[in-house]
């Protein structure tokens, strides 16, 4: 409770003191918009459609480029956690293209897929399947050998026991690895939009800027905040209940 | 004879077949060169750019703006965090707002910071800071706001005064969480750079890269990404050197 | 039976002896510890505490687990707000924690800064007393040298065992020229032998620095060979059950002191209190489980 009447006491003071700098003309630079107009920006373009149509635009291509990592990443990494051997083998060269930005492959994206989804989702799952890789090895190393030698007793065949055993044991680390990753697909997709990508939240923040319209770009932002905090939670709660269905092994 | 790691020797080996089957996937042209040229060219490219000097004046402009962008980050980073994390009630007052900005993508304050500052070096630094700050003011938060309770005693029994407490116990005590901190400050730093080189054709490696897509030149393009790759991989080096001298005293012990 | 029995005990305390004023002495009455408001659950940790330690006296506190031993430290080193009562130490009263009241934790790994080496740990204190640093070498060298830490000058706390980091801390307490030593349980998680030739250490040291010291165990034995007098704490709120003094010749020693009659007479005293203590807690509290004020 305490927590909740000094936690808007900024927001509160910030949004009045605003308000009433831009009435006054003290802050009329145009750069600067009110909160008001910043209030009416967001309920028109959510009337409109046109925000939710761009945060779904957003999300195609985020999701679509988190599943390729995904499924690349917790593979692979499977793999390599299972031998170490391989994994010192690959671990250079791992360690040589993960420093290269995400972003830095978009114009070779854009040159092989033009634009749409499709380049978007590229870079987003560059950018996710590293840090899904690495806490999949570590998740898989970490596995109680029992389990594994239990899996080989019962002569299971190796897509039986990715599936059955070890997957299930690593989920609740490869879990945060994947809540990691999802916030970084919507990052690089929004990121992509607004340096290249004409379609999503992203592609709309640049486009209200060079128009002009500066309270529907602040507008934009409170929404991206707004929609990177409900993931937020969200994530935290899937994950929580997973592992507790799956039971903490 | 000395003895050589085959581990080692083959994850060289392992590297090598990547670039060699990189080589041979361009020479077959099954995909168009335009996107998809060999080693070779690229790294003709890279030396040729070289000898020219074009390469540092790129390199430079790169790594200056991703370091002053990172060390401004820190800088106002570490202060704000240990003001925030050594006092309950600017937590109290500061936490919802910084849990509802955290999650937003700093490249999303770009549209903002080209309205304050036009497409300049300032709007870029602006940027990188406000991106790279997070991960730095949280560790730094967490660090000033969790120090033992029997150091917090025994300052209390010295006499320290709150600057004391702060500079001899408090802050070595968050350097571990901050150094962590920085780490992955660094790494967002670099990728800002290089997006607010792209979005403003600032002089850099990003603007090489988005260049040479426009104009066609893929080994021009796998040249600057290389570049990229070496400077993303000395500066973690770099800091990881840092982190491991500050904070000997970990890796010591039973 | 056991609730009159503890009110016997009870009255023994309430013997006041004159106020110890003289420097160095502690003098504790009354002493009153609560948490939180009494109406919204609060609880009272020591009420009616009452003992004096005199100048250069050794005296050791103990009482069952939980009872409020080291509320009642931390009450002496100025950590926590005594509710009510009379604390004063050389005359004073104790009004915040004070360099002239040294500390020792039990929990020493969390106690010593990991980041210094054991010359630094130690140098903390000097900087808090404001030596200039041309001097401090000296004093560190010179403590180092008393606690046996010679070779591990230059180590970091975590490269130490248990006891030596002990010994660092009570180092670190030595160098802020304190006027009272308060320890709480400091060699509790330490071995047997480490243990004892701590005693031993700490005995000739408080001898030699004529240092009064307050010491906190629940090993009945480490208290009666340490100390000149034993307070028993306990009940719930925890008060003074009784004060013992120990008529044991010093110096003392591992062996014959430990043999001797009257120290298993001592402990055969303490060992009935404690747990008839126990016993009458638990009688009171199967009569009225309310029974916090």
């Amino acid at each position: 409770m305490r927590r909740g009447i000094l936690g808007s006491i900024i927001p509160i003071l910030i949004l009045c003191v605003w308000e009433t700098l831009s009435r006054t003309g003290t802050l009329s630079f145009d750069a600067f918009s009110r909160p008001t107009d910043i209030a009416s920006a967001l309920l028109s373009s959510l009337m409109d459609g046109s925000l939710l149509v761009a945060t779904w635009q957003t999300f195609e291509s985020a999701l679509l480029g988190l599943a390729i990592a995904t499924v690349v990443g917790v593979l692979t990494g499977a793999l390599l956690g299972l031998m170490p051997t391989a994994e010192r083998i690959t671990s250079p060269t791992i360690e040589a293209l993960r420093p290269i930005p995400a972003v830095a492959f978009m114009p070779l994206s854009l040159m092989m897929f033009g634009f749409g989804v499709g380049m978007e989702a590229s870079i987003v799952a560059y950018a996710c399947v590293w840090p899904i890789l690495i806490v999949t090895i570590g998740a898989v190393r970490a596995i109680e050998r029992r389990l594994l030698e239990v899996a080989e007793a019962l002569e299971l065949s190796f897509p039986a026991r990715l599936w059955k055993i070890i997957l299930p044991a690593a989920f609740a680390r490869i879990n945060v690895g994947l809540r990691i990753a999802a916030a970084i697909a919507i990052v690089v997709a929004v990121t992509v939009e607004i340096v290249l990508n004409p379609r999503g939240l992203g592609y709309h923040l640049i486009l209200a800027q060079q128009s002009l319209k500066v309270g529907l770009m602040y507008a934009q932002l409170f929404w991206l905040c707004v929609i990177g905090y409900l993931l937020n939670a969200a994530l935290r709660n899937v994950g929580g209940r997973s592992t507790r269905m799956l039971g903490s092994v | 004879m000395r003895f050589v790691d085959p581990i080692k020797l083959a994850a060289l080996a392992f590297a090598a077949a990547i670039i060699l089957g990189w080589q041979v996937l361009a020479d077959l042209r099954l995909i168009s060169p335009i996107f998809f040229p060999s080693p070779a060219r690229a790294i003709d490219v890279l030396i040729s750019r070289m000898a020219d000097g074009s390469i540092w004046v790129s390199l430079a402009a790169t790594s200056a703006r991703m370091a002053v962008g990172w060390m401004l980050a820190a800088v106002v980073g570490v202060i704000v965090g240990a003001a925030i994390g050594s006092s309950r009630l600017a937590r109290d007052l500061l936490d919802p707002t910084l849990e509802f900005i955290r999650p937003l993508p700093a490249s999303a304050v770009i549209p903002v910071a080209i309205l304050f500052f036009g497409l300049t070096n300032t709007m870029s630094l602006t940027v990188i800071a406000f991106g790279a700050i997070w991960p730095v003011l949280l560790a730094s938060v967490h660090g000033f706001s969790s120090v033992q309770l029997e150091l917090q005693d025994v300052a209390d029994v010295l006499g320290f005064s709150k600057r004391e407490f702060l500079q001899k116990v408090a802050f070595p005590s968050a350097l571990p969480d901050i150094m962590g901190g920085l780490r992955v400050s660094l790494a967002i730093a670099l990728i800002l750079t290089v997006v607010t080189e792209m979005q403003s054709s600032l002089p850099g490696l990003g603007w090489d890269i988005f260049y040479a897509q426009r104009s066609y030149r893929s080994a021009d393009l796998y040249a600057g990404l290389i570049l990229l790759g070496l400077l993303g991989f000395v500066a973690n080096q770099l800091i990881l050197l840092i982190e491991r001298r500050t904070l000997r005293w970990r890796n010591l012990g039973t | 039976m056991g609730g009159a029995s503890v009110q016997a005990f009870r009255g023994q305390a309430n013997k006041m002896p004159p106020a110890a004023t003289a420097a160095r002495a502690l003098s504790v009455r009354g002493l009153r510890v609560s948490f939180g408001a009494e109406s919204s659950g609060g609880r009272t940790i020591l009420d009616d505490v009452t003992f004096e330690v005199g100048d250069g006296a050794f005296l050791c506190v103990v009482g069952a687990s939980g009872t409020g031993k080291t509320t009642l430290l931390r009450a002496l080193a100025g950590l926590v707000r005594p509710s009510g009562g009379e604390l004063l130490f050389d005359g004073q009263a104790i009004a915040g924690p004070s360099r002239d009241r040294a500390i020792i934790f039990q929990d020493y790994s969390k106690a010593l800064l990991p980041w210094r080496t054991v010359r630094g740990n130690i140098a903390l204190s000097l900087e808090a007393r404001g030596v200039p640093a041309k001097d401090r070498d000296a004093i560190i060298d010179e403590l180092v040298a008393k606690m046996g830490l010679v070779r591990a000058r230059d180590q970091f706390p975590g490269q130490l065992s248990g006891g030596m980091q002990q010994r660092v801390q009570i180092a670190r307490c030595l160098a802020q020229e304190p006027k009272i030593l308060l320890m709480d349980e400091p060699f509790g998680a330490l071995d047997a032998m480490t243990r004892q030739s701590l005693q031993d250490e700490i005995l000739q040291l408080a001898e030699e620095k004529q240092m009064t010291v307050v010491f906190i165990t629940h090993d009945l034995e480490e208290a009666i060979y340490l100390g000149d007098r034993v307070v028993v704490l306990g009940g719930s709120p925890a008060t003074v059950i009784e004060t013992i003094d120990v008529g044991l010749p010093r110096p003392r020693n591992q062996l014959t002191t430990r043999e001797d009659a009257r120290f298993l007479a001592y402990r055969h005293r303490l060992f009935d209190l404690l747990t008839h203590d126990q016993a009458g807690a638990a009688g009171l509290a199967a009569r009225s489980p309310a029974r916090e004020a």
